[in-house]
C-alpha cells in the first residue's frame, strides 16, 4: 500500500505565543516548532499499515525552510521519503489555497491512501483534509481512529459524540483524516535519525504546483483568548453536589 | 607460567631445606622444627614434573587463550584513556595491594580475602623456588640468610592464608548469605580445599625431618595441588585472579561514566559486536561475591533485575556467541525488561571490588534497545514524547513555570546575579519541589547571595540519559547549554542532585557546563550566619545517590541537618544508603513489580524513630510523600534540608535579593 501523509508544522505546545504588529498572525521569531499533534496519529497509522502490509509512506508538507526539521522527525520515526513544498506564505492562504498545493503534489504520486491529521493546532480550520479529498476525487472519511485493512478496501473506525463509535467500509483509494489518541505513538529514536539523513526528500517550489489563488477565507484580525474565572457553587446534598463536579470535570473542564 | 597481567599470578606454598636452624647462623638459637627440602630429584622425577608441568600449563591455555581472544576482539574502547596514569595506579595500589575495598565493604570476610591474597602474593617467589627445585635448579636456601628469613615470612603468610581460607569455607558453605546464591558450587568449595592443602604441604614441611621420604611425598603433594589448581582457574570465577588486577587498573576512571557513542553506527549495547574490550574484560572478572545484588534495590525489592546476573548474563552471551556475534544482547543470556528495573542508583558499581562498572553496562543496554526503538513501553514513549515536544519530564506547559516564578517574584537571570538558580522539573512544576525552591531562595535571600532564574528551562535530560534515549539527550543538553551561555550563567545552584550531575557531567558531551553546586554545598559553607531553630527535633537524613555515590557529598547535608536539629543516621546510610526508588528515569516508568523500593527505604527511615525525615533531593522527596501517605501509622515530617533551615529564618525577610 502506498500512503501520503500531510503533515504541518505548528508553534509546539509550550510555545509562548505572542501577536505580531499587524495584528493578522504571530510573530514567528523566537518560536519552537513541533509536528502537529493530529499528524503524528496520521502518520503513525500509516507507519503501522506499513508494517502490517509492506508499501511505502511518503510524508508531504507545505512551509518555508524550518519545516524540514519536522520532516526529518518523520523520516526518522519510519516514512520511507517525503516532498517539501517551499512555501513562504503558508499563514495568507486558506484551506482551499492549502488543499491546492498538496493536491497538485500528491496526484502525480497517484497513492492508494492519503492522511492527513483532523486539524491543524494553529488554526484549528479542521478542512483541510476533507477539501483535499474532494480535489483528489477520493471517497473520504473525518475523524478516524482506526484503519484496517479489507479484500475490498478498508475497514475505518469514527468517532462520534459521547463514547460512540461507527465502522465504516472505503474501496481504495481513499483519503482520511485523522482524530488523536487513536494509536500509541512512537518515540523517535537515534538510529531512526541516522537513517533519515539518507532518505529522500524533494523541494518543488510552490509556486511550480499552483499561482497563489484569491483566497476565499481572509484572516482579519487574531487574538488570545481572554482569560476568565468562573466559580459556581453546585447545590443539593453532597452525594449529588460530588455527581455534579465529576459530570463538570468530565465534560466541561475535561480534566478527567 | 601464566604470568597474565596480574602481579599475583602465581601464587602457591612451600618447601625449604633441611636446616635445624633458621634466621642467622647456626650459632643462633636453634628453631623447634626443621625446614626440610627434598635433595635432588632423580632424572625421572624430573622428567615426570617437566611433563606434568606442561601439561597442566597448556591446559590453562587452552581454557584461558579463548577468554583472552574473545577480550581482546572485542570492539576497541574509544574513549579509553591511559592517563591519568597515577591515578590507576593509586586504585591499584589501593584496592588490588591492600584490598581496601574488599576490606572496607565487607570487614571480616574482606580481611580473610586479603590474608588470602596477601599469602598468595607472598607465596610467588617461594613457588618459584618450588618449581625450579624440581628441576635441580632451586635458587632459595634455607641455608643462606634471605632463604631462610624469606621462607619463615612466607610460612607466616602461609598460615593467614589457611586460616582465611577456612573462614570463607565456612562463610560460602556454613553460613551460607543470602546474595551467595541458593546454588552451593562445589569448584569454590573444591578451590578452597586446594588452597588450604598448598598451604598445609608448604607448613608440614617444617616438621618433617629432613632427607626423609615424608619430604618428598610433600614436595609432590603440594606440586599436584598446585599443577591440578592451575587449569581450573579459567572456567571458575577464579579467573579474577589473573584478570581483576587488569580490571581495576583500566576502569573507566570515574563513577557511573557513560561512554559517547563513538559513531554512526553506534547505538549503545545491541549486539556482542558492541561490546567493548572493557566491558568484555570486566565480564569475565566477576568474582560472583554478590556485593552487587546485595546492595542492589531492585533485586532486593523481587525484580528481575539482579546485577551480578547482568554481569554473568554477558559473561554466558561471549561464551556462546562471541563479540563478533549479531545475536542481540537481551534475550537468551539477559531478560529485556532487567535494565529498565535499574534505578541507576550505583550501588553495585560502587561495591564492586573487582572494578566492575555497571552503569555504563546498564544505561548501555537501554540505550541499545531505546536508540534502535526496540524498547516498547507506554510510560517511557509518553516520557519521551513530553520531552520531544514539551520542556518538563511533568509533561506541564511551560506557562505554569512563569506563573510559580511569577508568584515567588524571582528575579530573571540577567548576568548581573552571582548565581543561576536552576529549578529543574520538580523545582519548576512539582508541588512539593516548589516548596523546597521557595524555602532556598528565602534562605539565599536572607544570606543576601544575588541570584535570577532562567526564563526558559528544559528538563536537564537526566531521565532520558539514564534510560539511555541519546537523541532526546542531545537535544535537552545542546538546548540548555544554549540558553546558560546566551544568559552568560557562570554558576548554577540547585536543589536537585540529578541536575547536578547531569549538568556537571553527562553535559561536557556537547560543551563546557557552568559551574554547578547542590544547595547542600552552598547552605553548608553559609550556615555560620544561618540561624538555628529553637527546638532541636531528631532528624533522620537520607542519602541521595546522585548527591552521596555519584558526588562524594555526605558531610555538607549532614551539617546542615544538625544544624537544625539532632542527626540520626538510618541502618544503610552515606555511601551504604539504600535508594528511593526513583532514580533511572523509573519516576515516570509506572508501577513497579514486587515491593516498592520507596516502602523499603521509607520504613528504614521511620525505624529510627525520628520525628522528621530529613531529605536532598526533590525526587527522594517525593517517593517518600506517596510511600509514608500510604503507611497507617503516624509518619514523621518529611522536608528538604532547605526547609529545615527555612525554618529557623525570621518570616519576614528583611534582606532581600536584587
Ligand atoms: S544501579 Fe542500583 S538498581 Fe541498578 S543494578 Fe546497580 S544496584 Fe541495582
Ligand atoms: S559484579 Fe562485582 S560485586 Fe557483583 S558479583 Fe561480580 S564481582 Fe561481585
Amino acid at each position: 500500500m502506498k500512503i501520503v501523509v500531510a503533515i504541518k508544522q505548528v508553534p509546539e505546545r509550550d510555545a509562548p505565543v505572542r501577536i505580531d504588529a499587524a495584528g493578522r498572525w504571530i510573530e514567528e521569531a523566537d518560536l519552537q516548532w513541533a509536528l502537529n499533534e493530529s499528524d503524528a496519529y496520521a502518520l503513525e497509522e500509516a507507519l503501522q499499515l506499513k508494517e502490517l502490509h509492506g508499501g511505502e509512506v511518503v510524508v508531504l508538507s507545505a512551509g518555508p525552510e524550518r519545516v524540514g526539521s519536522t520532516i526529518r522527525e518523520a523520516l526518522a520515526k519510519g516514512a520511507d521519503r517525503a516532498i517539501h513544498i517551499d512555501c513562504e506564505d503558508l499563514g495568507q492562504r486558506d484551506a482551499l489555497g492549502v488543499a491546492r498545493l498538496l493536491a497538485t503534489a500528491i496526484q502525480p504520486e497517484d497513492p492508494d491512501l492519503v492522511l492527513t491529521g483532523l486539524q491543524s493546532d494553529d488554526l484549528g480550520y479542521g478542512q483541510t483534509g476533507v477539501i483535499l479529498a474532494e480535489l483528489l476525487n477520493l471517497p473520504h472519511a473525518s475523524l478516524i481512529l482506526h484503519v484496517e485493512k479489507s479484500d475490498t478496501g478498508i475497514t475505518v473506525k469514527r468517532e462520534l459524540e459521547e463514547g460512540w463509535f461507527q465502522n465504516i467500509d472505503l474501496p481504495l483509494p481513499a483519503a482520511l483524516t485523522i482524530q488523536s489518541g487513536g494509536a500509541k505513538l512512537r518515540y523517535a529514536t537515534l538510529m531512526g535519525i541516522k537513517r533519515a539523513k539518507t532518505k529522500e526528500v524533494r523541494r518543488i517550489a510552490a509556486a511550480e504546483l499552483s499561482a497563489p489563488p484569491e483566497a476565499a477565507v481572509v484572516l482579519d484580525r487574531i487574538a488570545l483568548p481572554q482569560k476568565q474565572k468562573i466559580t459556581q457553587v453546585l447545590s443539593g446534598s453532597a452525594q449529588e453536589a460530588a455527581a455534579a463536579l465529576v459530570e463538570k470535570l468530565k465534560f466541561e473542564v475535561h480534566a478527567l | 607460567m601464566p604470568l597474565g597481567i596480574s602481579p599475583m599470578t602465581i601464587w602457591y606454598p612451600r618447601r625449604p631445606a633441611a636446616q635445624s636452624c633458621i634466621v642467622g647462623c647456626s650459632t643462633m638459637v636453634p628453631m623447634p622444627f626443621t625446614l626440610a627440602e627434598p635433595a635432588a630429584f632423580p632424572l625421572v622425577e624430573r622428567i615426570l614434573f617437566a611433563a606434568l608441568a606442561i601439561a597442566s600449563g597448556s591446559l590453562f591455555w587452552r581454557r584461558f587463550g579463548p577468554i583472552f581472544h574473545r577480550i581482546l576482539q572485542s570492539k576497541k574502547d574509544a574513549d579509553f584513556r591511559l592517563a591519568p596514569v597515577g591515578r590507576r595506579v593509586w586504585d591499584f595500589v589501593s584496592e588490588v595491594l591492600f584490598q581496601s575495598k574488599v576490606i572496607r565493604q565487607r570487614p571480616l570476610p574482606g580481611i580473610a580475602h586479603a590474608f588470602v591474597f596477601w599469602g598468595f602474593c607472598a607465596f610467588a617467589l617461594v613457588t618459584l623456588n618450588h618449581c625450579a627445585v624440581g628441576l635441580g635448579i632451586g635458587f632459595l636456601s634455607p641455608e643462606g640468610f634471605f632463604g631462610r628469613f624469606y621462607f619463615c615470612f612466607a610460612a607466616v603468610f602461609a598460615l593467614t592464608c589457611a586460616i582465611g581460607i577456612l573462614g570463607l569455607f565456612i562463610r560460602r558453605f556454613l553460613v551460607r548469605p543470602r546474595w551467595l546464591g541458593a546454588k552451593l558450587s562445589w569448584e569454590s568449595g573444591f578451590i578452597a580445599f586446594l588452597i588450604f592443602f598448598l598451604m598445609a604441604t608448604y607448613l608440614a614441611a617444617f616438621f618433617v625431618p629432613a632427607g626423609s621420604t615424608a619430604i618428598t611425598v610433600l614436595w609432590w603433594l603440594h606440586t599436584l595441588t598446585l599443577l591440578v589448581f592451575l587449569p581450573i582457574i579459567p572456567h571458575t570465577k577464579h579467573l579474577h585472579l589473573v584478570l581483576s588486577p587488569a580490571t581495576v587498573f583500566l576502569s573507566r576512571g570515574s563513577f557511573s561514566r557513560i561512554p559517547p557513542l563513538a559513531g554512526d553506527e553506534d547505538f549503545g549495547l545491541v549486539a556482542g559486536t558492541d561490546l567493548t574490550r572493557l566491558v568484555s574484560l570486566q565480564a569475565y572478572s566477576c568474582v560472583e561475591c554478590g556485593r552487587c545484588t546485595e546492595h542492589c534495590p531492585a533485586a532486593n525489592t523481587g525484580k528481575t533485575l539482579n546485577p551480578k546476573e547482568i554481569i554473568l548474563g554477558l559473561r554466558s552471551y561471549l561464551n556462546e556467541f562471541g563479540p563478533a556475534s549479531s545475536e542481540p544482547l537481551l534475550g537468551k543470556h539477559n531478560p529485556p525488561v532487567a535494565p529498565f528495573q535499574c534505578t541507576t542508583c550505583g550501588s553495585c558499581e560502587f561495591q564492586c571490588p573487582v572494578g566492575i562498572e555497571h552503569l555504563p553496562i546498564l544505561v548501555g543496554l537501554r540505550r541499545g534497545a531505546v536508540n534502535t526503538g526496540a524498547w516498547d513501553d507506554d510510560h517511557g514513549a509518553k516520557l519521551f514524547l513530553s520531552l520531544e515536544r514539551g520542556s518538563n519530564t511533568l509533561g506541564m506547559q511551560a506557562g505554569e513555570r512563569d506563573k510559580f516564578i511569577q508568584k515567588q517574584q524571582f528575579p530573571i537571570f540577567d548576568g548581573t546575579q552571582e548565581y543561576c538558580l536552576w529549578l529543574g522539573c520538580m523545582g519548576g512544576y512539582d508541588p512539593k519541589g516548589r516548596e523546597i525552591v521557595a524555602d532556598f531562595a528565602r534562605v539565599m535571600r536572607y544570606l543576601g547571595t544575588t541570584f535570577g532564574v532562567l526564563r526558559k528551562e528544559k528538563c536537564t535530560g537526566d531521565p532520558v540519559r539514564r534510560l539511555g534515549n541519546d537523541l532526546l539527550f542531545q537535544q535537552l543538553a545542546e538546548a540548555n547549554l544554549e540558553a546558560l551561555a546566551q544568559n552568560k550563567v557562570k554558576k548554577i545552584v540547585t536543589i536537585c542532585p540529578h541536575c547536578v550531575r547531569t549538568i556537571q557531567e553527562d553535559w561536557k558531551e556537547y560543551g563546557t557546563p557552568p559551574e554547578v553546586e547542590h544547595h547542600s554545598e552552598f547552605m553548608a559553607r553559609h550556615l555560620s550566619r544561618l540561624p538555628r531553630p529553637s527546638q532541636q527535633d531528631s532528624i533522620v537524613y537520607h542519602d541521595p545517590c546522585y548527591l552521596g555515590r555519584y558526588r562524594n557529598v555526605y558531610a555538607e547535608p549532614r551539617t546542615v541537618v544538625s544544624h537544625s536539629g539532632q542527626l540520626l543516621e538510618a541502618e544503610r546510610h552515606a555511601e551504604r544508603s539504600f535508594c528511593c526508588g526513583a532514580g533511572g528515569g523509573l519516576a515516570f516508568l509506572g508501577e513497579e513489580t514486587g515491593e516498592r523500593v520507596s516502602h523499603v527505604r521509607a520504613k528504614e527511615l521511620v525505624a529510627t524513630g525520628a520525628k522528621t525525615i530529613g531529605t536532598a533531593c526533590p525526587f527522594c522527596n517525593s517517593m517518600f510523600r506517596d510511600a509514608l501517605a500510604s503507611s497507617t501509622d503516624t509518619a514523621p515530617q518529611l522536608l528538604d534540608i532547605a526547609q529545615l533551615t527555612a525554618r529557623a529564618l525570621p518570616q519576614q525577610d528583611t534582606s532581600s535579593a536584587s
